[in-house]
């Protein structure tokens, strides 16, 4: 009945005036206004049209279709490429489930994922056998949604699933014996950068818990280690790090065990993470008010049990900006292993911009990378934005 | 542990079950309890008045061994407190709290909050424990608020789920710690009916209070503190009617 008194009481002007009202009150409401609104403008005006210019005219988009191959997927060989198509598939399949299981948020993030495939699938160069892999991972996702919001049982299985989905992610990739073996020497690309990434977050997040536990621990000993680790992991930059997995791993180890080279380079990270999550989680873990340390022991709730569902639930949801932000650093500085000798994303772009026959293409190369990083940046702060508000529930 | 003691038996001829033999706590150079000793005997309702800062509220969480105490020792139901987590943890199984300030677990339910000690530490069914947690929420007087969160409570609901989380462990002794110190004016009353009600149902009870008339009404002994010491102890009519020490009288002649 408001709304309906509200709308007889003010009658409404035709849009174009309102436009023009708009305009005076926020474009050229005094002369001041009025030459910044051009100056603005006119820049604007350039640089949109230089890009576009750039973009369909100058740039010579044949380095990146020519290479498309190399830039995601490395040197891994051709021949064994369904290998990789099927871990795909297999994220694709728990994606899917994931999806029906807990719709909201997996909702969209599925949906963004499925746009992703659908674009790739509609470039213009990628050959039609890649195509048919995308359509297969779109029916996947589709035909698991439907499992999952069927069978609502499957969630446990499903979280088990994700975290099977590395190992045998990496065992096929790998090989092992059972398939032909291909060295990590040979992966590279954007699935370089993302195992690497991957890795180092799933495996870095339960040390960087314990870490900020023992920093807050009452024994001595424990306290100090996780400080001593702490500190002199965030005194070091991250290059040295890696370095020192690389040419001193190997040195503790002895002669006899040979680490693979991505394995150094992953291990580098996660240990570098886990002493920043670990400072963001304290952080969570100091926000917590005493009373409800107080009112948990009160009620005779061990310190495994206070800590698991009482501390940490809050403690976490409080620092999910801070490791979410963790996370997308990690996930760039993976372009740092070019160092090292790894062909991830970025150094896989180098090498092809060396390359004679594509001389003078690096704004391509590098434009291209960046916008990889930046869909998936931006994937992952929008995940981590839509489980803080769906984690928000009853907090005030 | 204490045997059940019989509701007929006189106070006097009941066993105690918090026994407190010459506590002494410092904070840094404050000496905030000096030789506090006091016993509680089973099923009685006793009050703890005094100034802020008396120490009362140290005293009464020294009982279930939130505060450390530096010398003297507590024994509750039986069990010693030592610096053993067994033994805390036992007397903790014991004894509920009511704080000042709720404290309930915001990410939780109210029926959550009020299960989740009797789950993982009495290790009942989850059906068990949301019936008897239903039958509290009965008792306080807000069964409909179950499945909300601690947020979309009142003060006065919030403390009354608070009450009902720490009964919920079948508790011999409930302490409370300034139940009502924190709740606007109008939700008092509530807070104080549901304690009321308790303490008629043979609990033992400790409560650190500035409600007077409540005191007086529940209170099977009142004890003075002050400057971290018992100035007197005594019913409520020898208390309030016929105070025996001068700072008792100072006391009651700046709050009546």
């Amino acid at each position: 009945m408001d709304k309906h008194t509200l709308q007889t009481n003010k009658p409404q002007k035709p849009s174009h005036h309102r436009t023009i009202e708009w305009l005076k009150k926020n474009l050229f409401s005094s002369w001041f206004n009025t030459i910044l609104t051009f100056v603005f403008a006119t820049t604007i005006t350039v640089i949109v049209i230089g890009s576009v210019k750039w973009i369909f005219l100058t740039a010579n988009w044949h380095v990146i279709s020519a290479n498309f191959r190399l830039l995601i997927v490395g040197q891994y060989p051709v021949a064994e490429l369904w290998r990789v198509w099927i871990c795909l598939t297999l994220v694709s399949f728990l994606i899917g489930l994931s999806w029906g299981l807990w719709k909201g948020t997996m909702g969209h993030l599925t949906i963004a994922v499925t746009s992703l495939y659908v674009i790739v699938a509609c470039l213009p160069f990628v050959l039609m056998e890649t195509r048919i892999w995308l359509l297969i991972n779109i029916v996947v996702i589709v035909a698991t949604y439907a499992v999952g919001k069927n069978w609502p049982k499957l969630k446990k299985s499903t979280l088990v699933g994700w975290f099977l989905m590395f190992p045998v992610i990496i065992f096929l990739l790998n090989g092992f014996g059972v398939f032909n073996h291909v060295g990590s020497n040979l992966w590279g690309g954007f699935l370089l950068t993302l195992l690497i990434a991957i890795v180092a977050i799933v495996c870095s997040f339960p040390i960087g818990l314990l870490l900020a536990l023992g920093r807050r621990s009452k024994l001595p000993i424990v306290r100090w280690f996780s400080i001593g680790y702490i500190e002199l992991i965030r005194g070091v930059p991250l290059i040295t790090i890696l370095f020192v997995a690389q040419l001193m791993l190997p040195l503790f180890l002895g002669n006899g065990i040979d680490i693979d080279n991505v394995v150094r380079a992953m291990v580098g990270f996660t240990l570098f993470t886990a002493a920043y999550l670990a400072e963001n989680i304290r952080g969570g873990l100091q926000s917590i008010p005493r009373g409800q340390f107080e009112a948990a022991e009160a009620l005779g709730l061990n310190a495994t049990i206070k800590m698991t569902f009482i501390i940490l639930p809050q403690a976490l949801r409080a620092v999910i900006p801070a490791m979410v932000g963790s996370f997308i650093g990690i996930f760039k500085d993976t372009s740092l292993v070019a160092i090292v000798g790894l062909t991830d994303l970025l150094g896989m772009g180098k090498n092809i911009i060396s390359n004679p026959e594509f001389l003078g293409t690096q704004m391509e190369v590098f434009i291209f990378v960046a916008l990889v990083f930046l869909i998936f940046c931006n994937l992952m702060a929008y995940a981590s934005r839509r489980i803080e508000r769906s984690l928000g529930v009853g907090k005030r | 542990m204490l045997k059940e003691f019989n509701s007929d038996t006189p106070l006097d001829q009941r066993e105690d079950i918090v026994v407190c033999n010459q506590l002494n706590k410092w904070f840094g150079n404050l000496h905030v309890l000096k030789d506090v000793s006091l016993n509680v005997k089973q099923g009685e309702v006793v009050v703890i008045l005094g100034p802020s800062g008396s120490g009362k509220s140290t005293f009464i969480r020294t009982v279930n061994g939130l505060e450390e105490i530096q010398k003297g020792d507590i024994t509750v139901d039986g069990i010693p407190l030592s610096n053993d987590v067994a033994d805390i943890e036992a007397i903790r199984k014991e004894t509920g709290m009511v704080f000042q300030s709720f404290n309930l677990f915001p990410h939780m339910t109210i029926l959550k909050n009020i299960t989740l000690a009797p789950i993982w530490v009495r290790k009942w069914p989850k059906a068990k424990a949301e019936k008897i947690a239903m039958e509290l929420l009965e008792r306080v007087g807000i069964p409909e608020q179950a499945h909300k969160y601690p947020g979309q409570l009142s003060g006065g609901q919030q403390q009354r789920v608070a009450i009902a989380r720490a009964l919920a462990m079948q508790p011999k002794i409930m302490l409370f710690d300034e139940p009502t110190s924190a709740l606007d004016p109008e939700m008092i009353k509530e807070v104080l009916d549901v304690i009321k009600t308790l303490a008629g149902s043979g609990i033992t009870m400790i409560v650190v209070t500035h409600e007077m008339n409540f005191a007086r009404e529940v209170a099977d002994r009142i004890v003075l503190f002050d400057f971290g010491e018992i100035i007197e102890i005594g019913t409520p009519s020898e208390l309030f009617d016929n105070p025996k020490h001068e700072r008792t009288k100072l006391f009651l002649s700046q709050i009546l």
